[in-house]
């Protein structure tokens, strides 16, 4: 096929899936053309970021794929207001060692050097500081995303706090790119304190009952260990209620590894059963008290997957396919159960990408 | 037009006095007659809509008489509205029972919790009924290992943080009207409050909702599970004023308690002062509870009726809390009175008890009350600005004030760059209101202008629909229209409000390809 996209700068096909064409649009103008002479050519268009996240939702098999690789300016930063404006594709690594220096962070997780900002949002991802911090959507303030059709959409706005309008910018956290391709986020920082502690505990219940708002209390094959931020007498004090091993800074767990990988998803209460449900030979991380559990399984059996599933869903959660070989993607659904209200979601995303020509099927119910 | 004083219901009109303005720009004054017999007797329609709710709510939950209507007709703003019928709904059934009626005889559905609003969100301007959701306020199923519980909208949100409190939990999002106001109201304007500073505004602690749609199906969505998987409907539904469906429950996350707590009041010679000390404390990485300021005039006020000591002479007060482990809290006291120090304070009062801390909260949140001495009337903004342009937004805020000759008073959530200049005025003196509304409009723009935002908690309403096109282009609100009309394209719920009017008319100047979804 002729190269509809003209001027559009190619990406590096290297490490990119196979597509006919491989675009990395250098600012937000370029983008929506992009995809509106993808629109116009009903061009199916796979966004990809740093492709951490890829394994998210259904596969989906595009003509061209476009990469976030080139939107990567930080736009602004105001350490005074703690905000940051940014583009999609500034990798997370990279714009964290920034804010190191006047002490400040997004708290996004940074799930290898690739990582960027418009795909852990994309994806709905948080960071282990989730319990006391709230999830990543929480500090999402502003959203420029670029519409299926080649509209720039700019919603909410750049101060803390704001009910101007439709929350469009929380709409998008976790839409996997359905709803627009994030083109570039104002951000809400979050002040990182003097002192940062990791303790190892026995009994994560009694550390949570005992800690007043911890940043994390993570239990994996290997143990349980809470986590605190804050002034040295603050977590000292605390460090010494829960636990007698406390070492300086933050030790966070590796991410499960595995053939495939899976994101449990309960009401946090349900978490004291996790353990005895989970094959013995899987790894994980349990975030407690929030209610995540990342898995990675050894093999490609399924069995184990069906009967969580079927747990997960009863109690008002969810298991997720996070990441696989394409072809575990025919044998199960990634999503489980489609959740209510599907039809304001496929409605939702047909008016914001009128041909489906974006990251299409991705969602639950193939949408 | 605009009409200054509304006159008595007589027989089959309201009379009313109001200045006319013709089309050369004259004005004059002329005695009108409101909304001649729609206004006082009901339409057919709604004579047909009357009966069909009554089999539904009974005859005592459905209002029509003038006065009862009249009483629904606006919340706690300047607008008014003419409400159709009003109907009290106890349930999720009644509710779905009376959208569903209504729609089939064309008569929009607005709802409305305690009416506290401030923008005009629960004021039914082009008719409608009024479900009033106060009598649904039950607090099920309070989950403490969980920390949520299921709520009916009409729970006080005060009463919530009350009930909860024996568990050692609260519900963190604290307006101002938090004694009155209701958890419903809440969700639709994603209120906010002192302590959503550290805390964040509703969305940030609503979990789930069941929701009445524009058909009278009902949802659920969202779960104590975290991360619903596809998108985010809980999300939007928070903060759309009552546009996009009927929230009937809740599912609410539940904060606990701080062990321990430090709150000070913090004199400033001058407005300035308290705002550079504001920033500095943001600046200097600590995120307190809660970073309140008010101006003299106000603690003037506040004073003259509550008498809780506060510093009169002053020209400025700061209210900052700080909760956490005692380890903390001490630590960060010091380093607010430090910067404050540093920044001119006169006096840091730190409360020692729990009696002292209350009454410094209660002369914070009673402030609006507190102005009826100064005026009759008073019109309550809600803007925001960047923290870092607090001083010069608060400087152009008094320059606005004067310019009108109206006189401006602060009290506001400064931590959060959240302005709340209120202008007290006399709406029988004519025009008076109109002054105040040019004003509020200007201070509107004097915020976007600063990169700011035309409302931080109080929501759009009917108030600053008109101001959406100085921060949103029409693309921009062309998509925010196509997210109100997945969820009601028919304009069951709340008509008019938020969006301006034509706004999902935005052409994208190219001819629709064949295929198209429109």
């Amino acid at each position: 096929m002729k190269n509809p996209f003209g001027t559009i700068p190619p990406a590096d096909p290297q490490n990119l899936p196979p597509a006919e064409f491989a675009l990395a649009p250098t600012s937000l103008e370029e983008a929506v053309r992009a995809l509106r002479i993808a629109t116009d050519r009903r061009l199916r268009v796979l966004v990809w970021g740093g492709g951490n996240h890829q394994g998210y939702g259904h596969r989906t098999y595009p003509d061209v794929v476009l990469t976030t690789t080139s939107l990567d300016r930080v736009e602004i930063w105001e350490p005074d207001d703690l905000t940051l404006v940014a583009d999609a594709g500034v990798r997370i690594g990279k714009v964290e060692e920034m804010l190191a220096e006047h002490r400040q962070t997004t708290l996004l997780p940074i799930h290898s050097a690739t990582a960027t900002i418009g795909g852990a949002l994309a994806t709905g991802l948080s960071g282990y500081q989730r319990y006391r911090y709230g999830p990543s959507r929480d500090r999402l303030l502003e959203t420029r995303a670029i519409t299926g059709d080649g509209r720039l959409v700019r919603a909410g706005g750049r101060v803390v706090k704001n009910v101007t309008g439709y929350d469009i910018p929380r709409l998008m956290v976790g839409a996997l790119g359905r709803l627009g391709l994030i083109g570039s986020v104002c951000l809400k920082l979050v002040p990182t304190p003097s002192a940062a502690v990791t303790v190892t505990v026995d009994d994560p219940a009694r550390a949570m009952a005992a800690l007043y708002r911890p940043l994390a209390v993570l239990s994996s094959p290997a143990g349980h260990r809470a986590f605190l931020w804050g002034t040295d007498a603050e977590v000292e004090s605390q460090a010494a209620r829960v636990g007698t091993e406390m070492e300086r800074g933050h030790f966070w767990p590796l991410p499960p590894s595995g053939m495939m990988s899976w994101s449990l998803r309960v009401p946090p209460s349900q978490l004291k059963e996790v353990t005895d449900r989970l094959p013995c030979s899987w790894d994980y991380v349990i975030q407690q008290g929030v209610g995540i559990v990342e898995c990675g399984a050894p093999d490609l059996n399924l069995g184990p997957v069906w009967e969580l599933r079927g747990w997960a869903e009863s109690v008002g959660g969810a298991i997720v396919l996070t990441g696989g070989p394409d072809a575990l993607y025919d044998r199960i659904d990634p999503w489980g159960a489609p959740p209510a209200g599907l039809d304001y979601q496929r409605r939702l995303v047909s008016e914001f990408d009128p041909y489906g020509i974006l990251n299409p099927g991705r969602l639950p119910g193939g949408i | 037009m605009n009409f200054i004083a509304f006159g008595l219901g007589v027989g089959w009109g309201f009379i009313g006095i109001g200045e006319v303005t013709n089309p050369g720009g004259e004005s004059k004054w002329a005695v009108v007659i409101l909304g001649y017999r729609m206004a006082v007797a009901l339409t057919d329609t709604a004579i047909r809509l009357r009966e069909e709710l009554i089999g539904v709510l009974g005859p005592n939950r459905v209002m029509d008489s003038p006065l009862e209507r009249h009483l629904y007709a606006k919340d706690a703003g300047v607008y008014r509205g003419n409400p159709t019928l009003v109907a009290m709904i106890e349930n999720t059934d009644e509710a779905a029972k009376v959208v569903k009626a209504a729609r089939r005889h064309g008569v929009p559905v607005v709802a409305r919790g305690a009416g506290t609003g401030l923008s005009a969100g629960a004021v039914p301007e082009v008719g409608g009924v009024v479900l009033v959701t106060t009598r649904m306020n039950s607090v099920d199923a309070i989950d403490v290992e969980n920390r949520t519980a299921w709520v009916g909208p009409g729970v006080i949100n005060l009463d919530l943080s009350r009930i909860t409190t024996p568990y050692g939990l609260h519900f963190a999002p604290d307006p101002s009207s938090q004694s009155a106001c209701t958890v419903g109201g809440n969700i639709a304007c994603n209120s906010g409050g002192p302590h959503c500073l550290a805390e964040g505004s509703t969305v940030n602690h609503v979990l789930a909702l069941e929701v009445v749609t524009d058909t009278g199906e009902v949802v659920t969505i969202g779960g104590a599970a975290p991360d619903p998987i596809g998108l985010d409907l809980r999300g939007i539904m928070v903060g759309s004023e009552g546009t996009l469906g009927i929230v009937t429950r809740a599912l609410v996350k539940l904060t606990p308690n701080a062990p321990d707590v430090r709150t000070m009041a913090i004199a400033f010679p001058t407005i300035e002062d308290a705002a550079v000390t504001v920033s500095g404390i943001i600046a200097a990485g600590l995120i307190p509870a809660a970073l309140e300021m008010m101006d003299q005039l106000m603690m003037q006020a506040i004073e003259n009726w509550l008498h809780a000591g506060l510093p009169v002479d002053a020209g400025a007060l700061l209210l900052a809390e700080v909760t956490g482990v005692t380890a903390a809290v001490d630590a960060e006291a010091e380093i607010i009175t430090g910067i404050a120090r540093n920044h001119n304070a006169l006096s840091v009062q730190v409360a020692i008890s729990a009696e002292e801390r209350a009454i410094l909260w209660k002369s914070r949140k009673s402030a609006f009350g507190a102005v009826a001495q100064a005026a009759p009337d008073y019109y309550l903004h809600d803007t925001v600005v960047p923290r870092t342009r607090l001083v010069e937004a608060m400087r152009q805020v008094y320059e606005i004030g004067e310019r009108h000759g109206i006189t401006m008073m602060n009290v506001f959530h400064a931590g959060d760059g959240n302005l709340h200049p209120l202008m007290a005025f006399d709406a029988s003196q004519p025009g008076q209101l109109d002054k105040v509304k040019a004003a509020a409009d200007e201070l509107v723009q004097i915020c976007v202008e600063k990169g700011g935002v035309l409302s931080g908690e109080h929501g759009i309403g009917i108030e600053k629909r008109h101001l959406m096109p100085l921060l949103f282009t029409d693309v921009d609100l062309d998509a925010q229209a196509r997210v109100k009309e997945v969820f009601d394209p028919d304009g069951v719920f709340n008509p008019g409000k938020v969006l301006p009017e034509g706004s999902r008319c935005f052409d994208f100047g190219r001819p629709a390809p064949e295929g198209a979804w429109v």
